[in-house]
């Protein structure tokens, strides 16, 4: 799978040094990357330090992303391998290393990462239920985006429809599925 | 505002002009708010798409219990998971439309496309596919429950060495009943190559389910036996 076509932009853009860019892709990957990274120290602190140290290296190697992959995955790859290298290290040293990043040497954007928001599983369900109770429309347009990847254009094929309905329809899925988050108390504002 | 905001939606997805990139990100980066949208959208995407794998794997599992059931029919299905994904179809079947013949399932099946199929069987209850990897698991029953011969199709005899077994020296099915329902309220049958499940809810409140290679067009006597009984 090459590079997703909605992370194009984003990756044109941070590669030429625009921190905006770079902040809202972190903002947009930085949920996924610390549930894989939970999953695989079983730290919510250590997956924060590697999801940080991540953003970090991603922000330094951007350069050297060439798109064979999509993005996500080049970005797992670099936070795997940075995981690895803690737990080995912590491993034979029976301490944590602090990984020098040459922070200096690069102007690294300051707010790198939120404090990192998780949905408690119980509480999966009831979101994942709530999807499910969307109307069929909405949900296939959604569905169709998250799970399978699709752009607008490929959505508004297969529904028949404007890409402007499809860009709606996505919008609302979010809109009503934070609604709920909210009013099931899952997420506080 | 909500025009705004779907823009915002808009940029997470990529699906935004040069122009409205620029402008939206300058505007995502003045506004605490609207980072905690976008980011949120995140933890909306991780949400969906974990769940979504954690159902795929089920699928797996599910396939290679077919595989071991009859592993000459179903090379392609093992071929790769996400080809069973493509190739499952969910129906919901009313009582009064259970008249379906090979040639308009067959066209049903090519009606729908591969992504609905998928989304379908995503959007299938977690119930229902766990249900089903647990009858796979449980193939050999050490106690098979007592099972009506009018659910038994025609030309189908017992296997001495299995009861849940039935066969026609060329078909296979195989019968479950449960005490549980699943809040099942119709025959609902899924299709993945040559074989079928169907899940069955009896009037008495337990589950009958029945999976092998055996066609709507031959089991489809099986559900007329067991309406009728009502």
């Amino acid at each position: 799978m090459g590079l997703n076509s909605g992370d194009e932009m984003f990756v044109k853009e941070i590669k030429a040094g625009n921190a905006m860019a770079f902040e809202a892709m972190v903002l947009k990957y930085q949920p996924k990357l610390m549930s894989s990274l939970i999953g695989y120290t079983k730290s919510k602190d250590q997956a924060e330090e590697l999801c940080q140290k991540t953003f970090i290296r991603v922000w330094q190697k951007i350069d050297s992303f060439r798109g064979d992959s999509a993005l996500f995955t080049w970005i797992y790859r670099i936070g795997i391998n940075l995981a690895k290298n803690d737990f080995s290290s912590s491993h034979n040293k029976k301490s944590k290393i602090t990984e020098s990043l040459d922070q200096a040497e690069y102007d690294v954007p300051q707010h790198l990462s939120p404090e990192a928001e998780l949905i408690a599983e119980e509480s999966e369900k009831k979101v994942m239920d709530f999807i499910h109770s969307l109307d069929g429309d909405t949900k296939s347009a959604f569905m169709l985006r998250e799970i399978d990847g699709r752009s607008y254009e490929e959505i508004a094929v297969i529904a028949n429809c404007p890409i402007g309905t499809v860009r709606s329809r996505i919008f609302r899925a979010r809109q009503l599925i934070l609604e709920f988050m909210n009013q099931e108390n899952i997420i506080n504002d | 505002m909500t025009k705004e905001l779907e823009k915002l939606s808009a940029l997470y997805d990529g699906e935004i002009n040069k122009g409205d990139f620029q402008e939206n990100i300058a505007r995502l980066n003045k506004d605490p708010q609207l980072k905690k949208t976008f980011n949120r959208y995140g933890l909306i995407s991780d949400l969906v798409q974990r769940n979504a794998k954690k159902q795929e794997s089920k699928v797996i599992l599910l396939s290679n219990y077919f595989t071991r059931l009859h592993p000459m029919a179903t090379n392609a299905i093992t071929a790769a998971a996400t080809v069973f994904i493509t190739l499952i179809v969910l129906y919901q079947l009313d009582d009064d439309r259970f008249q379906v013949d090979a040639d308009s399932s067959l066209q049903l099946s090519s009606a729908i496309s591969s992504d609905q199929a998928k989304n379908q069987l995503l959007n299938a209850d977690q119930n229902i596919v766990e249900h089903m990897i647990h009858i796979m698991q449980s193939n050999q029953s050490h106690n098979p429950q007592p099972l009506s011969k009018d659910w038994i199709p025609v030309g189908f005899s017992v296997n001495p060495s299995n009861p849940s077994q039935y066969s026609n020296g060329r078909n296979n099915l195989y019968f479950h009943v449960e005490n549980k329902q699943l809040g099942l309220k119709k025959v609902k049958y899924f299709k993945a190559n040559n074989n079928w499940i169907y899940l069955i809810p009896l009037e008495d409140g337990r589950l009958l389910t029945a999976y092998g290679d055996v066609p709507p067009t031959v089991a489809n006597k099986m559900i007329q036996s067991i309406n009728q009984r009502k």
